[in-house]
């Protein structure tokens, strides 16, 4: 029951030298790099790095400035719905009068084209999404009387019912409370043995470290690419967030980053 | 139980007022459903501003002894779609684009009309509407266009939710966002015109926003929030009518003043939502 159906090929991922700018600000400078299908990629970096960016480019919402971005070989605007992007949760008007299972639904919409009606298996795919992060109960609800980590739950599930091969998650983890970052973490695991694709961004360097195979290490440029132990050394840290990274006595690095939109700055501490 | 029979049907031996009470009716139901996405989306002042636009078409309909309501479609489609070219540019802010359109489009609809011999009453009835002048004719054109985009708004019922709730969503599935916003705009621009008559430039504005606000305090579901907005809507026109009927008072003002009425009642005492049960 507490399965996705993905029913064609997982699709992969390449990006060439893609540059993307805000006017004369360069926000990502020239950036390749490849994602097979099934493979679980972690996006880190500090603020302003242009993680956000990348998302958008890789869903089509900004315009590259140059370079080229292929899923299943074919540019971003060729699918509507292998690709499922979960963006930050400011973004969505929370008084707007919609249940839990209405934003779920919606997942569905670039299936479903213009004029075609819900179908069974839609319903079901709804059913499913919301049941693996555990919002089935809320189905009825207004989204606006949920807590931040329920609408966060919400959102993936929505994700989740739109049966993607490729999952961005941009910083899902902001704001939220332990049960949904573990249930989080814990759909991901089965999407990965169903090889799904994911790509997470995140400021928390020691879950990078620890629950992926795979880390992007970006400011602008890339910095890293490659296995927690390669990325998360001290000269490559120092590259990305400059002054921000501690040695400390016993050889540990400490990165400092303050969350652009949370008052306190949080510290990680990477071995 | 005689007399309140009569009391109700008194009115509607007037055949202007039978097409008076129908038109409004459609109208405060029309107004109420596209006025939905106008509450949700923040457009009020769009509304208002599109409202006050059409007067240069009238005036020139008027002038040329054309259609009034054909004057104001015309007008309403080109300041819509000069709203969403000028605030598209993004040299300036909408609003400020719309103030400026919304202004400019008033002044020449005035200067036109002053033109004319008969111009306060002329500009009278269309600032504020004049519902027992609604010919049989202006009634199959309320009919006909209400109708429309009735059905434009149930086929893209599913687009229209998208953009307004999740643009990034949206945006990702490939819809074309930017159409649907200018469909959105031309929607309400032709619900404007054909309320013209009822409530009037002045007013209109009014019957875009309060019954959908009233509703939305009420439901928690679009869908639901559009069907009470309606039924809203219907109310405050009958019940308008007759108040201006016995009353004595102008016609779209009635209305307009009822409805305020109903919300004024629905956010003071609204389930849960209401001011007076909520502490704070």
């Amino acid at each position: 029951m507490n399965t996705l159906h993905i029913e064609q090929e997982p699709a992969h991922l390449e990006i060439e030298r893609l540059t993307v700018a805000y006017g004369r600000r360069r926000v990502l400078d020239d950036i390749s790099f490849r994602v097979e299908y099934g493979e679980r990629v972690v996006l880190v970096g500090p603020n302003g790095a242009g993680k956000s960016t990348l998302f958008k480019a890789l869903v089509g919402l900004v315009k590259p400035q140059s370079g080229t971005i292929r899923i299943h070989g074919l540019p971003p605007g060729a699918h509507t719905d292998c690709v499922a992007y979960v963006p930050q949760r400011e973004d969505v008007d929370w008084r707007f009068p919609v249940t839990v299972a209405d934003v779920v639904m919606m997942g569905r919409f670039g299936r479903l084209g213009w004029l075609r009606r819900p179908t069974r298996a839609d319903h079901a795919a709804v059913e499913r999404g919301m049941e693996l992060m555990g919002v089935a109960h809320l189905a009825h609800r207004p989204i606006g009387e949920l807590s931040g980590g329920q609408q966060q739950r919400v959102f993936l599930a929505r994700a989740l019912a739109q049966e993607p091969h490729i999952l961005l998650l941009d910083e899902p983890f902001t704001g939220v409370d332990a049960a949904t970052q573990e249930a989080t973490l814990s759909v991901l695991d089965t999407l990965s043995d169903q090889k799904a694709t994911i790509i997470l961004s995140t400021h928390d360097l020691s879950l990078a470290a620890v629950r992926f195979e795979r880390v992007l290490l970006i400011n602008r440029r890339l910095i890293g690419d490659g296995s927690p132990a390669q990325v998360l050394s001290r000269g490559l840290l120092t590259e990305a967030f400059g002054g921000q990274v501690l040695t400390l006595p016993d050889g540990s690095v400490l990165v400092d980053q303050c969350a652009c939109h949370q008052s306190e700055p949080e510290s990680i501490a990477v071995k | 139980m005689n007399t309140l029979w009569s009391w109700i049907v008194a009115p509607l031996a007037y055949g202007f007022m039978q097409r008076g009470m129908l038109a409004a009716v459609l109208v405060g139901i029309l107004c109420a459903i596209v006025g939905c996405y106008v509450v949700l989306r923040s457009m009020a002042f769009l509304g208002d501003a599109l409202a006050h636009a059409v007067l240069p078409g009238v005036a020139i309909a008027y002038l040329m002894g054309a259609n009034l309501l054909m004057g104001a479609l015309v007008a309403a489609v080109v300041v819509a779609l000069l709203i969403s070219l000028f605030s598209r540019k993004g040299t300036i802010k909408e609003d400020t684009a719309i103030g400026i359109v919304f202004a400019a489009a008033l002044a020449l609809g005035v200067a036109l009309i002053s033109s004319v011999r008969t111009y306060a009453v002329d500009l009278t009835h269309i600032m504020f509407g004049n519902v027992l002048g609604v010919s049989p004719t202006d009634l199959w054109l309320i009919a006909g266009i209400g109708a429309a985009v009735l059905l434009t708004i149930l086929a893209f019922y599913r687009q229209f939710l998208v953009i307004a709730f999740d643009p990034v969503l949206a945006a990702t599935q490939r819809l074309p966002v930017e159409r649907l916003r200018i469909l959105l705009l031309l929607l309400i621009a032709l619900t404007i015109v054909v309320s013209l008559q009822t409530v009037g430039v002045g007013l209109v504005a009014a019957m875009l926003v309060t019954p959908g606000t009233t509703a939305y305090l009420l439901t928690r579901r679009l869908p639901t929030m559009m069907m009470v907005a309606a039924l809203i809507g219907a109310v405050a026109s009958i019940s308008g009518l007759y108040l201006s009927y016995y009353v004595n008072i102008a016609s779209g003002a009635a209305v307009v003043l009822v409805a305020t009425a109903l919300f004024t009642i629905v956010f003071l005492f609204a389930p849960e939502r209401g001011v007076v049960w909520r502490r704070e």
